[in-house]
């Protein structure tokens, strides 16, 4: 398939990029990294929940402070202790007064806050909250639902109802989504899915910009120390580019397979045990689709990258040079989070046909909801064709530009040395 | 017979004509010197003897076909800008540059072995590219350009840089590559260096060849009339006497010329009338240098040349 000269290249690169220190790093790191913060999250998650607060409830009627009373001795966060609750019952006139006199104890937090339920609350269910940090969403997420059902008991106190319209009464909706696929399996959508389309996006996102610079650097590396012109008296640019690019793609498959192997893992074997809701919603057949349209779109890239490495002959020039390609990644990339909220969208849908989107908008679409044969067919056809067409252009440009050194060339020249 | 023929090559880069031409022949077994001044066209030429640039117009002939893609196998090529993998160590950079050319396996890695031991290397074979000093790093180079056994090595200003201990080992290794029958091509702009080393050349100015042949015969066609001298004593009165054209200080030597061919007699006659301490007294013979000054310094006044920029 290649000559012995590209082979050679290609086992140099190998070499040298799989043995270096950043490549296992970074390798083995990120997997490590990507566990430690969703670790992290879940720890900040459950810290922030578990924060304790002393409330002090007041309502306008006995009845209402009883039946709060009664409701909030069965929450959890109540009965371990993290909420400390006392109930009083005022009428409305003397609110002010109450608060007045709390005062000092309020800002010195002493008390988290105290919470006024006037009587008009059992019509129109609004309550007030006095505290030095009224905006408290995770505290009213964790006690409106117990004052609504004390509300609502209250409400219906004395009038003929059955328990069972009552407990309806007192629920508040509670959305299951689920996920409708051909095979007439209806699942429930999970956080899995979710985390895997975002993981997707990430990896991709990841994996192009580090491989990229890597490989942008690698072709400035060996025009400023001058190999090239020694490589050129061995190899032509042609197989040059081919070996470099080959060896380059083939070490971030590597590095890719190993940081997915945890979830071909996971749905493939019963290894590991994780929550079903987290369990991904991925087939063996869609990993496979995943590898193969990464490599298509890293070879795609890796020919930009190299190209652009090859105009300039410093790192700082290039880097500056690079930001068209990578906004080729950065927005697609955004794309894929506003189809995490919608995978359905025309959006949706057109960018995970379109070539350079596709790459990272299809993986990070795939797990959410099922896409038919055909776009994944012609979004790998769109791919390859991209990676072809690119290639005679990037290997013009990338002759010249390995032999030239000196002043930073101008877009307009390099776009002449299409001619040459 | 004619290991290499170059003709009419061209080569155009824009506007700017850098190589406008070209047509030379280089000799089986011989040391040839392509010389220039800077930015004259000697890179962009060997380039396109190696398939590197692709001329616009002439070809190249090597022993009798023309060059393909497989001329690189044979051929060692040592830029004057060098370059190595830093980061490699110094066995898989000679192995990498043999592997390109097609070679590997035991038979190179003894030639590699052999050159470290030459070159009082072997004890680094481990140690990476950037931890060697320059002058290593430069013998390192020398090895990976005549590792594969190339028949023509290419060499661009192969000494520079070198201290005189290993200018010396690696003029004796070029001298043996030479009696094994190698072609080498030097590119230079270090005229006293070309007359020592090679026995044929090209002068390259301005993208044109201006003089080419064998090194002796050019030397007895702008000889004549001239006499390089090495003296003690004053020779200031030759400056206006009627007999002498030119006196040219070079230093170590004296280039006279003597306006009429047989007056190199009474100028000898002349400086032991006036107490000069003869040393050396060579008639007939010019230095490459003067011959170089003399055909390139000439229009050196014309239109300055656009220089190509990469190059």
């Amino acid at each position: 398939m290649f000559n012995f000269r590209t082979k050679a290249v290609i086992k140099r690169e190998l070499k040298e990029k799989i043995l270096s220190k950043t490549f296992i790093l970074m390798t083995l790191l990120l997997p490590l990294f990507m566990i430690g913060l969703l670790a992290f999250n879940t720890f900040l998650f459950f810290y922030t929940g578990e924060d304790s607060a002393k409330l002090i409830i007041i309502s306008e009627s006995p009845e209402l402070t009883s039946g709060l009373q009664k409701d909030f001795s069965k929450l959890p966060i109540v009965m371990n202790g993290k909420y400390q609750i006392t109930f009083e019952t005022e009428p409305k006139s003397k609110i002010q007064g109450e608060i007045e006199n709390r005062k000092k104890d309020l800002l010195d937090n002493k008390i988290t806050g105290v919470v006024f339920i006037p009587q008009t609350a059992l019509k129109d269910k609004k309550i007030e909250y006095y505290s030095k940090s009224p905006s408290n969403n995770s505290l009213f997420e964790k006690i409106k639902g117990t004052i609504n059902q004390a509300l609502v008991d209250n409400y219906f106190l004395g009038r003929q109802l059955s328990n069972e319209d009552i407990e309806y009464a007192r629920n508040s909706v509670n959305f299951n989504g689920f996920r409708i696929s051909s095979d007439n399996k209806i699942e429930e959508t999970t956080a899995g899915a979710m985390i895997i389309s975002k993981l997707f996006a990430f990896l991709l996102y990841f994996s192009l910009m580090f491989i990229g610079m890597m490989m942008m650097r690698s072709v400035v590396e060996e025009k400023n120390t001058k190999i090239v012109e020694i490589l050129l008296s061995s190899v032509n640019s042609k197989e040059m580019m081919i070996g470099k690019i080959v060896g380059t793609a083939l070490t971030g498959l590597l590095q890719m397979a190993i940081w997915i192997l945890p979830i071909v893992l996971l749905i493939t074997s019963s290894l590991f045990v994780i929550p079903q809701e987290y369990m991904p919603t991925v087939t063996l057949g869609q990993m496979i689709y995943f590898l193969i349209n990464y490599f298509v779109g890293l070879i795609t890239f890796l020919g930009l990258f190299a190209t652009v490495g090859s105009i300039f002959d410093n790192d700082q020039d290039a880097q500056s040079g690079i930001w068209p390609i990578m906004m080729l990644i950065m927005i697609p990339f955004f794309i894929s989070f506003a189809v995490g909220e919608n995978p359905d969208s025309m959006l949706a849908k057109i960018t995970s046909l379109l070539p350079f989107s596709s790459i990272i908008v299809m993986p990070a679409r795939m797990s959410l909801v099922e896409i038919p044969i055909w776009q994944f067919v012609v979004s790998v056809i769109v791919n390859v064709a991209t990676m072809l067409a690119i290639f005679p252009f990037a290997g013009k440009i990338y002759r010249i530009g390995i032999l030239l050194t000196g002043k930073k060339p101008q877009w307009s020249e390099v776009i002449k040395w299409l001619r040459f | 017979m004619n290991a290499l023929e170059v003709k009419n090559l061209k080569k155009t880069f824009g506007s700017v004509k850098a190589v406008d031409d070209i047509s030379f022949q280089v000799p089986e077994g011989s040391v040839f010197g392509l010389i220039g001044r800077n930015g004259a066209g000697k890179t962009t030429t060997i380039r396109m003897l190696m398939n590197i640039y692709i001329p616009d117009s002439g070809e190249v002939i090597l022993r009798g076909a023309p060059v393909t893609e497989e001329f690189k196998q044979k051929v060692g090529y040592l830029p004057e800008e060098r370059g190595l993998y830093k980061k490699m160590n110094v066995w898989d950079t000679l192995m990498f540059f043999a592997e390109v050319k097609g070679r590997s396996g035991k038979e190179i890695e003894s030639r590699a072995n052999e050159y470290l031991k030459r070159f009082q290397l072997i004890d680094r074979k481990t140690s990476k590219i950037q931890d060697l000093s320059k002058g290593n790093q430069q013998k390192i180079q020398f090895i990976a350009t005549i590792l594969h056994d190339p028949d023509f090595l290419i060499l661009d200003e192969p000494f520079s840089g070198l201290d005189p201990i290993n200018t010396d080992l690696l003029r004796q290794i070029i001298i043996d590559l030479k009696n094994q029958g190698k072609v080498i091509i030097f590119s230079t702009h270090l005229m006293d260096f070309a007359e020592r080393m090679c026995d044929q050349i090209a002068l390259i100015d301005k993208g044109k060849i201006i003089l080419s042949g064998a090194l002796s015969s050019i030397k007895a066609e702008y000889g004549n009339r001239n006499v390089n001298l090495a003296y003690n004593g004053d020779i200031s009165f030759l400056k206006n006497h009627p007999i002498v054209e030119k006196v040219q200080d070079f230093g170590n030597t004296t280039e006279i010329t003597v306006r009429e061919e047989f007056q190199t007699q009474a100028l000898l006659k002349l400086l032991i009338e006036n107490n000069v301490m003869v040393r050396r007294f060579n008639a007939n013979d010019i230095s490459l240098q003067e011959i170089f000054i003399k055909l390139v310094g000439d229009n050196n006044n014309a239109v300055q040349r656009e220089e190509v920029r990469n190059v």
